[in-house]
């Protein structure tokens, strides 16, 4: 089919233009901003759950010694932790920060296709985060369900949280925040989805993208069709606990009393859950391996290894992540025979993310490696992902999975692949893009201490937790008390790891400090300190100014990793520049060059 | 370069720690060595991987970094590499998968002659249930459940009548028998672990789950509750015995049965006015209990609490400790009651009796105290008034001094400690949290208050 | 790499293949339809999966629950003075919706035609369908809930779940129309507002209509599940 041109439609955008300070910072509906705005937001809420898995970890190294951690306590915090990393950080970190940051300027359009809804997203995203924190000051406190929110416990008398006259405040709240995030994750979500489909500059195809936009786009997909069965479960919980429907409730006693509930499924609900949870993961995975893929190429100075299966791995990876769910179910009661069906998906999954790994690790193969932060950091992702993703084959397997469930094993595992690995993915990509954001440099130094200490202690936080479970201790367990198989020194092991933890938190202070003193008293930053390819670094203004391209659009000639291009001084050329000779022309021996579209 | 040489020195120090790693599986004492082959496999596989990949990362940063006038190859793709490696992945995959689902076919398939046997969890204990005689368990309906039939077997059901069923945590199982463990639930998820087993399975109100496994050594082994519960999740403990099959019989033998305890209902108060007779002489006659002579009210604890607590002083599960000295007494008296009837009239006579308020004799903070009864409520209840499922008995109305005197018991371990004080062992954990006296003094002030 | 995409340009790639690679990955826009119409189509992807975690939900509890389930054409029966006639009101109601897809359908034609007259008239007229639909769905659920004593937490007929499950998706359902009228009504005074001739297309038109036609549809599945299973 020829190529229909479309009219350029850069006509049709009516731009926003910022005027006063409350609209240019505050109402922005500049994608920069929003960025940020959301960043902001999402830090300030895992800096929360930083704090509360602070207090789980001297709880588990030295039980009976604080007076302001009972097991409620202790159960409302580890849900809180886990709910707001997975959700509120990493989810809207990825997607609502980088994502907003990133598609506009790396796609080429001048801001999101729909940018008052854009600002919608992000005001309504920091309601759901007042709700959710609201939480902590009801009576009862905030729920303590595990951030499964598994019924029938997530709703009756004997959890942490769930009051035994009135209303459970704690699970009403946590459901109306998670109801919350998502009506301002879908309207951040089909900006972003549509702006990448429809709102690309010329030459920019769907395969000269940047592995950055592809992974988030996917993500950003992946939340759309995931979260609404978060939704519906929701809904049903709220109906059941509010006005006594039995969705998830089958006939039971609460506190020893007969209850009205019957007939109903809680396995339901964790197939409900878990269709969610299961994308919703790789929602925070797919982004970061997007990211490192770009930091990765451009410190090397090498095109990625294998664009095109990189592409198409981030596709697959997608897809499958829709029918894997119930591995985290071999225990639940299910019927047993979805076990072969689910161990084999799962399974599968480890050959197209195998492929991203080994393409990685080949993009450093005969490259020209710059050992700077933000590279550093990718390393380090590479080391711990390899080594959560194959943890994650064990649990996969369902067998092995049968004396590992429910350990600290699954800990070690999640924690490895999606408490650090993507952690340290979000570090390299601030370090990389923070001179584009600020204007300035970071200190190169303190970044360095900052990789260490994070990369080397949250490695000896987790490796341990792996051989705890082995030995069977139960996660979510408030203390062990006296057990024959646990010998002392699993508490021992409990102490080291708490300390190794503490470290690790007050090292992010490094980081912020970083941050902090280099916007204002850093080095200017020059334009493209990195030698970047791709778009954002091209712009006119540095940092960008709103409407990011100044009078008109970049025309996409290359793909994004023309590092290195035999013949070429620079060891980059960006994707905007046409190749010599051929200046607006297509030349059909390279192809990576021209708009092929011409 | 520095991470290069920190790349290698994690796998090398990763291996070391597996291998020098004292933490490992608990000795296998079920059939489920197959489970641990395909751990062992899958160790094999992913060790190999995870030691080549990072080896092989940590020599391109060591050779490629970059130096002057070094220029990046250009290279978008290598089809042959990546067919190769793709399917390498795929070989070593199918080398972990094949063996795990042979084994979960084992699993999924239960043998024919496997005995069956119930266990029922609840918030945050274990009952157990043996089919009787006639080998069938009884029908059961979740909307029967109640104190004087927590299993909530249906009385019209025959089957039911002769179901032996397990009070105490403590569940037993002959060696070498396959088992097929039935799992039910009272109110929410729990799950059935033993981690020397290997398998595990929630347990799911609404529904019957089951697991399987044959045991292969005697021996003691504990059961953990794995899915998470509410505040008791991790004091939800029980313990399997694997006896021998002829221990096995004379213990099942001695376990009473439905019928047994819908009879047991049929208590004789006159004669357990006699039996209290002793009792009244420290307890008071009409159970309201002395502090000078040390001894505690009992008119409002509940008839299950009592029984559990008399056969505990009967076993000296409690009151064995010499440092226990009241505990010893009371032991004694136990003696005076030499038959079950005997203590079930007794204890039918004591709920007969009025339950008035005692005498307030220790202050504190209340409202300090009330921040820590949120803890407790969750089993003894928002008003003190205990709750039968728990365990948990009644806190409010009884006397101050007596509760203050079992915490420090519980705290210190005199009371608790024994292996097979199950809801003491709960106590002891919760009273570890108490720490000093002022905060047992608040918490006091406050149940008085209830 | 890029190569594909190119190679699928060439000129000799004929194969039908070729020419979908090369219609999703050319650049600037994947799909040939406005912003907002893109827009559309995804988020009614998101709903629909919202719709079909509802009616799982659904299934799954009407075979997980331990007692009969009511038996629809009884409960939904209808009687005027005579013989109660099942699945009346519902058989009138999804009519009207099928009538207003219609009505719609028109609507979007005459306003490719920039007919605003018609255009204007029709969509006013499928709004007040769509807002007798909800009315009429107003009037069954006071009927079951005052007349017949069903409740989302239990019915005097059977199985809890009926109620619970019938007033969730229907409310959900019923709050999509609504939310479909004021929407329809917000672009059609748009229309006569003549908002859409300066802009020179009347592609809103078409976006509401994607809207509108997605809620009937769905309530066709509706119907299907509760009424006639
Ligand atoms: C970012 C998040 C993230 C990611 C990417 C993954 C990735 C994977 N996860 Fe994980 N997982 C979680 C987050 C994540 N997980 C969380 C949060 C939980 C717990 C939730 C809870 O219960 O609270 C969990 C729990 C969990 C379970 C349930 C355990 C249980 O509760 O009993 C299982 C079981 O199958 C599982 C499997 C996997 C697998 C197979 C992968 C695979 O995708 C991994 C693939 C990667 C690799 C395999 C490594 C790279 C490959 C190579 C280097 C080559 C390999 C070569 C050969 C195999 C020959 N995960
Ligand atoms: C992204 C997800 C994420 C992250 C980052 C973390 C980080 C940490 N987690 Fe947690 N955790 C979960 C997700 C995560 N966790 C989940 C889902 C659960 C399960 C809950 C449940 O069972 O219901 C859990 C449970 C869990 C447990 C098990 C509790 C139990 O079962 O009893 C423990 C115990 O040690 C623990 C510890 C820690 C520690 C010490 C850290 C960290 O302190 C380690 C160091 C972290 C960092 C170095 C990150 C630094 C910075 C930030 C997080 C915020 C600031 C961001 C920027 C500056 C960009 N977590
Ligand atoms: Cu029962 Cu956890
Ligand atoms: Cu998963």
């Amino acid at each position: 089919m020829a190529y229909v041109a479309i009219a350029d439609r850069d006509h049709e955008e009516h731009l926003h233009d910022p005027q006063t300070f409350i609209t240019k910072y505050i109402w922005s509906q500049d994608h920069k901003v929003i960025a940020i705005q959301y960043s902001l937001i999402a830090i300030f809420v895992g800096v929360v759950a930083l704090v509360l898995s602070g207090m789980m970890r001297l709880q588990l190294a030295f039980p009976d010694s604080f007076d302001f951690i009972v097991p409620a306590d202790y159960y409302q915090f580890i849900t809180m932790h886990g709910m707001i990393m997975v959700i509120y950080l990493l989810t809207a970190l990825f997607l609502g920060g980088f994502g907003n940051y990133l598609i506009p300027l790396m796609v080429g359009s001048r801001d999101m296709v729909f940018p008052f809804m854009n600002m919608l997203s992000v005001w309504v995203y920091l309601l759901s985060v007042i709700i959710l924190l609201a939480s902590f000051f009801v009576t009862g406190g905030p729920t303590g369900a595990g951030w499964t929110l598994y019924p029938p416990q997530a709703i009756l008398e004997g959890t942490p949280g769930a009051t035994n006259s009135g209303t459970s405040w704690g699970i009403l709240l946590m459901l109306v925040s998670l109801a919350v995030f998502i009506v301002a994750f879908t309207m951040g979500g089909l900006n972003y989805v549509t702006t990448v489909l429809q709102a690309r500059c010329n030459g920019m195809t769907l395969m000269r993208m940047p592995l950055s936009v592809w992974g988030i786009f996917i993500a950003t997909i992946l939340g759309l069709l995931a979260f609404p069965a978060l939704l519906v479960s929701a809904i049903m919980m709220a109906l059941d606990s509010l006005i006594g429907t039995s969705f998830f409730m089958p006939a039971i006693l609460e506190a020893g009393e007969q209850t009205e509930y019957g007939g109903g499924s809680p396995v339901l609900f964790q197939h409900l859950f878990w269709f969610f949870g299961h994308p919703e993961v790789y929602i925070v995975a797919l982004p970061a391996f997007g990211l490192v893929s770009d930091i990765l190429a451009c410190h090397a100075r090498k095109n990625i290894f294998g664009y095109r299966q990189m592409v198409w791995a981030i596709v697959a990876i997608g897809g499958l992540s829709f029918i894997v769910w119930a591995h985290h179910m071999y225990v639940s009661g299910m019927n047993p025979y979805f076990g072969f069906f689910f161990a084999t998906t799962t399974l599968i999954i480890a050959v197209p993310t195998a492929i991203k790994v080994y393409n990685w690790i080949l993009t450093l193969y005969q490259g020209n490696i710059h050992l700077r932060v933000p590279m550093l950091f990718c390393i380090g992702f590479i080391f711990t992902f390899i080594h959560g993703g194959l943890t994650g084959l064990f649990l996969g397997n369902v067998v092995v999975d049968l004396p590992l469930s429910d350990t600290y094993f699954v800990v070690g595992h999640f924690h490895m692949v999606m408490g650090v690995s993507p952690v340290l993915v979000v570090f390299a990509a601030i370090y990389h893009w923070y001179p584009k954001i600020s204007g300035k440099m970071y200190n190169e130094t303190l970044g360095k201490w900052h990789f260490w200490l994070t990369f080397l202690g949250t490695y000896s936080i987790y490796l341990p937790m792996h051989y705890l479970g082995i030995l069977g201790l139960p996660r979510r367990y408030y203390s062990y008390g006296d057990t024959a198989f646990i010998p002392d020194s699993a508490q021992s092991m409990n102490v080291g790891i708490t300390y190794a933890a503490l470290i690790v938190a007050v090292v992010q202070i490094l980081f912020f400090i970083n941050m902090f003193w280099s916007t204002f008293k850093g080095k200017k930053s020059e334009p493209n300190p990195w030698g970047a390819t791709t778009l954002e670094w091209q712009t006119e203004k540095h940092p960008p100014e709103h409407g990011n391209w100044g009078d008109s659009l970049p025309v996409v000639y290359r793909w994004a990793y023309d590092y290195s291009v035999p013949g070429e001084d620079r060891d980059f050329i960006p994707q905007n520049e046409p190749a010599a000779g051929h200046a607006e022309g297509f030349d059909p021996e390279n192809p990576h060059d021209g708009p092929h579209h011409a | 370069m520095a991470i290069a040489v920190v790349v290698i020195l994690l796998v090398v120090g990763s291996v070391v720690f597996h291998l020098a790693s004292p933490w490992w599986f608990t000795p296998l004492a079920s059939n489920w060595g197959t489970i641990d082959a395909t751990v062992d496999i899958t160790f094999w596989v992913t060790g190999i991987v995870f030691v080549l990949a990072n080896l092989f990362m940590a020599w391109c940063i060591i050779k490629y970094r970059s130096k002057k006038g070094q220029k990046a190859n250009y290279e978008p793709e290598n089809k042959k590499l990546e067919i190769w490696l793709t399917a390498i992945t795929t070989v070593g995959v199918a080398a972990m998968l094949a063996p795990g689902l042979i084994v979960w076919g084992q699993f999924v398939n239960v043998p024919e002659n496997a005995m069956v046997v119930e266990a029922v969890g609840q918030q945050w204990n274990w009952n157990y249930r043996y089919p009787g005689k006639d080998g069938e368990l009884g029908e059961v309906d979740p909307k029967l459940i109640a104190p004087e039939n927590p299993f909530g077997i249906s009385p019209d059901d025959p089957n039911g009548q002769d179901d032996v069923l397990v009070f105490s945590q403590e569940m037993r199982l002959p060696l070498g028998e396959p088992v097929k463990l039935l799992m039910r639930s009272k109110d929410v998820l729990h799950n059935f672990a033993v981690p020397q087993f290997r398998v595990k399975m929630d347990i799911v109100p609404g529904m019957v789950t089951y697991q399987w496994f044959q045991t292969t050594r005697t021996g003691r082994y504990e059961i953990l509750c794995e899915e998470l519960c509410g505040v008791g999740h991790h004091v939800m403990r029980g313990v399997v015995i694997v006896d021998t099959p002829d221990e096995y019989q004379t213990w099942l033998n001695s376990q009473s049965t439905f019928a047994d305890t819908v009879a047991a209902r049929n208590v004789d108060l006159d004669a357990g006015k006699m039996a209290y007779a002793p009792c009244a002489a420290c307890h008071g006659a009409s159970g309201e209990g002395n502090k000078l002579l040390n001894a505690p009210k009992l008119a409002g604890l509940d008839d299950r609490y009592m029984k559990r607590q008399m056969d505990n002083y009967r076993s000296g599960v409690r009151g064995g400790d010499t440092a226990d000295i009241l505990g010893m007494q009371m032991r004694a008296m136990v003696s005076t009651l030499p038959t079950a009837r005997d203590v079930n009239n007794v204890i039918g006579y004591i709920n007969t009796l009025p339950i008035t308020s005692s005498a307030a004799t220790i202050s504190g903070d209340i409202e300090r105290g009330k921040e820590i009864y949120q803890t407790c409520k969750a089993c003894h209840g928002p008003n003190g008034e205990g709750i039968w499922v728990m365990g948990a008995p009644r806190q409010a109305k009884m006397d101050d001094w007596y509760i203050l005197a079992q915490l420090k018991n519980f705290k210190s371990g005199l009371r608790g400690s024994h292996e097979d004080d199950w809801y003491g062992g709960q106590m002891v954990q919760m009273a570890q949290m108490l720490s000093n006296d002022q905060e047992m003094n608040d918490l006091i002030a406050y149940i008085n208050t209830l | 790499m890029a190569d594909d995409a190119v190679a699928s340009t060439t000129p000799n790639d004929a194969s039908r293949w070729g020419s979908v690679v090369n219609d999703w990955s050319r650049d600037k826009q994947t799909f040939e339809v406005p912003w907002g119409k893109a827009m559309m189509w995804i988020f009614l992807l998101s709903d629909t999966f919202i719709f079909s975690c509802f009616l799982v939900g659904y299934m799954n509890v009407r075979m997980s629950t331990t007692v009969p389930w009511p038996f629809p054409s009884e409960v939904f029966a209808l009687s005027f003075g005579g013989d109660p006639i099942p699945l009346i009101l519902i058989a009138i109601m999804t009519f009207i919706l099928i009538t207003s897809s219609g009505t719609m359908a028109l609507a979007v034609n005459y306003g490719y035609r920039r007919d605003k007259a018609k255009t204007v008239a029709l969509m006013a007229a499928t709004a007040i369908l769509g807002a007798s639909f909800v009315g009429m769905q107003a009037f069954e659920w006071t009927k079951l809930i005052v007349d017949e004593g069903v409740r989302p937490w239990g019915n005097p007929f059977g199985a809890a779940q009926f109620g619970s499950a019938f007033f969730m998706i229907t409310g959900f359902h019923g709050l999509h129309v609504t939310c479909g009228v004021i929407y329809l009504s917000v672009i059609a005074n748009r229309v006569r507002r003549g908002d859409y001739d300066k802009k020179g297309n009347y592609e809103q038109v078409e976006i509401a209509g994607l809207y509108w036609h997605f809620v009937d549809l769905v309530w066709v599945f509706i119907f299907a599940f509760f009424y006639l299973w």
